[in-house]
């Protein structure tokens, strides 16, 4: 997963996702603020756990990084609210958990050549 | 038993006489010298005739080209194996080294060897003999210690019996079947072709296997085009609205079709004409039929409406009694499966609601928490897969509440089918066209190539008679087939004028094919020699000879 800003996981550094897929970043985790990601890789998926949260009745598998295994955030399996649906495969990563970065600028092959 | 790696040695009663095969090589009358393959061709033209009792012009032939079915040293040596006199065997083995090629395979000729007189030694109970030719003759070869190892451990054996049992091994007769000219090599030769040509056959649809007895060595094994099911036979227009789905019964008498015209039409299959007949049309579902399923033993039928439509229908086809199966108004039902044992069926739909049902419609398990659009139940009798609005297929077990992971793409999944086997599943990926996927080993083993796979929900099929070939419906009016194992589709058959919604594979008589569309129409597909006549007009006023398929293959 490219992109110029990425963002990893704050133990190993694994690439988890990057700017372009972040959809909102006013989410509150166990540990304070917590972003929502259209997509996120290296994951590994818990079984489904049932939550009543703020916005009511959800169903979330905890998210851990697939290279060290700590606890990142959660991804929405099924919301019960309609209004909530939006969110559903849709995933939560804590920023507390996670650290953002520089990644490789996103040039096209023809751009690199011409340097 | 370990085979040498050269032609030497012969299986079976005593082979063609020594006296006759006194030649060598390329020493014959005619003064022909034949290189390796030649000599090789010859031995088994060689043996041929005399398995067919042609010994005389096997002995010319083995005369006139100076070549023998049977070196005299290999059957010295077999002689001498057979008779345990393994003192003159070793030496014989010395004599066919120039034959054996490499030196390991002396070796491992030279160890079996030992290792059978060794065994033979423990079965007559010569203890100290085979302790000798453990500890000096076989361990000095240096080969293969792990089973000088285990065969030294045999000596703790108290019996015979136990011997055999824990060496697998069965006495003294085994050495005979060691051989490298198999008996019949070049029928099994000739075999080994045809099943070749039958791979690389692309339109083969029999299941009738291909074999020296029943096809012919004179070409190539191919199987004509022109009976290949892609030939507009008939085109029924008695829906008169969008025809969604169709599926031939499981027992392949009948076919069932869907329409947003409201009706599900069952029809009867023709198999010698390959054509449909009106059997009964079934009235009643207020949103359409957008899938429908068979029970497996071809009685009742489970109809869903499209979107999310709340009704489910279930009709017995004999007594054409029917129960409607709906929680509530609320319930969007839109896919649904059968057990396999024909007691219970599921249901399931994309606001969330997914139930094990019985035959009155009672839910008997529920499941919360998955949006599925799509449901198939294995052969286990337990596990259902299901696709879902995550892109994934995951298999559910509602006794044990137990779910599993299978497969996700990255787009949504319209619809899936799983094979005979109940080892691949066909898919079709919005955007992405069909997908084959192997559920065992949770891979994508194939991408189809030429179909239009938008949006909409179409839905493809297995078929032919070993399930060899994938159709599908595609956005671009056509119905697409392939080889499974060939993404390059093998024909696309024109003449629908709309999106083709949905085709299905008669699972009985594999010469007929059905494709339903958007254009309201059903047509059936089938062998050129079934196409209606020219002369006669059809009933519906089309023209439906007019070759309307494009074989890709050129």
């Amino acid at each position: 997963m490219g992109g110029s800003r990425l963002f990893s996981c704050a133990r190993c550094d694994t690439n988890l996702t990057n700017r372009s897929e972040l959809i909102s970043t006013r989410f509150t985790g166990a540990t304070g603020r917590a972003f929502l990601f259209n997509r996120v890789v290296n994951l590994t998926y818990s079984d489904v756990q049932d939550r009543v949260m703020l916005t009511g009745r959800h169903m979330v598998r905890d998210v851990s990084c697939k290279s060290c295994d700590s606890k990142l955030g959660w991804m929405y399996e099924f919301a019960t609210e309609d209004n909530q649906k939006y969110k559903e495969g849709r995933v939560i990563l804590e920023r507390a958990l996670v650290t953002e970065s520089d990644g490789m600028e996103d040039r096209s092959y023809n751009d690199r050549r011409q340097n | 038993m370990q085979s040498a790696s050269n032609g030497c040695v012969q299986n079976g009663a005593p082979s063609c006489s020594n006296g006759a095969t006194e030649n060598g090589h390329g020493d014959g009358d005619s003064g022909i010298t034949l290189n390796q393959t030649n000599q090789e061709i010859v031995r088994l033209i060689g043996q041929y005739l005399k398995n067919e009792g042609l010994i005389k012009t096997c002995e010319s032939l083995m005369n006139e080209s100076g070549c023998r079915l049977d070196h005299p040293a290999a059957a010295k040596f077999r002689q001498h194996v057979m008779d345990g006199d393994w003192c003159k065997a070793d030496h014989d083995l010395q004599e066919l080294r120039p034959l054996l090629g490499q030196t390991t395979n002396l070796l491992e000729m030279k160890f079996l060897l030992l290792e059978q007189k060794y065994l033979e030694y423990l079965e007559d109970g010569r203890v100290l003999d085979a302790l000798h030719v453990l500890r000096n003759e076989l361990t000095p070869l240096q080969h293969n210690t792990i089973r000088v190892h285990q065969l030294s451990s045999y000596m703790m054996c108290s019996s015979t019996e136990e011997l055999h049992e824990r060496t697998n091994w069965e006495g003294k007769v085994v050495f005979a079947t060691f051989s490298n000219v198999t008996p019949s090599r070049l029928n099994e030769l000739l075999n080994q072709a045809l099943e070749f040509q039958t791979l690389r056959c692309s339109h083969h649809n029999t299941s009738q296997g291909v074999a020296l007895h029943n096809s012919s060595l004179l070409v190539d094994h191919c199987c004509p085009k022109s009976s290949f099911p892609m030939y507009t036979v008939q085109i029924l227009n008695d829906h008169c609205d969008e025809v969604w789905f169709c599926q031939f019964s499981p027992d392949g008498t009948k076919l069932a079709t869907g329409s947003k015209d409201t009706n599900v039409i069952i029809w009867d299959v023709n198999p010698d004409s390959c054509t449909l007949s009106l059997r009964k049309v079934l009235e009643g579902h207020n949103y359409g039929a957008a899938y429908i399923s068979w029970s497996p033993n071809s009685t009742h039928l489970i109809a869903c409406g499209p979107e999310e439509s709340p009704e489910v229908w279930l009709w017995n086809i004999d007594t054409e009694n029917f129960l409607k199966v709906s929680q509530s108004p609320e319930d969007a039902l839109t896919c649904c499966a059968w057990n396999k044992d024909g007691t219970k069926f599921v249901v399931g739909g994309i606001r969330g609601h997914f139930y094990q049902c019985d035959l009155e419609g009672n839910v008997l398990d529920s499941w919360e928490g998955v949006r599925v659009n799509g449901l198939w139940c294995r052969k286990d009798g337990k596990t259902v897969l299901a696709s879902d609005t995550h892109h994934r297929i995951r298999g559910y077990i509602f006794e044990e509440v137990a779910e599993q992971q299978i497969l996700q793409e990255d787009h949504p999944i319209m619809s899936f089918t799983v094979d005979k086997r109940d080892r691949l599943a066909l898919l079709n990926v919005a955007t992405q066209g069909v997908h084959l996927w192997d559920l065992k080993d949770k891979c994508l083993v194939r991408r189809y190539q030429g179909v239009t796979q938008g949006h909409f929900t179409i839905h493809s099929t297995f078929g032919g008679a070993n399930q060899d070939f994938i159709a599908s419906g595609s956005e671009d009016n056509q119905v697409y087939i392939w080889h499974v194992r060939n993404e390059q589709p093998i024909a696309t058959l024109q003449g629908h004028t709309r999106t083709v919604n949905c085709v299905s594979w008669n699972p009985v008589y594999p010469h007929i094919l059905v494709s339903v569309s958007d254009d309201c129409s059903i047509r059936v597909w089938g062998p050129k020699d079934k196409m209606p006549k020219p002369t006669v007009s059809s009933s519906n006023g089309e023209s439906s000879n007019n070759g309307t398929w494009n074989d890709m293959v050129s």
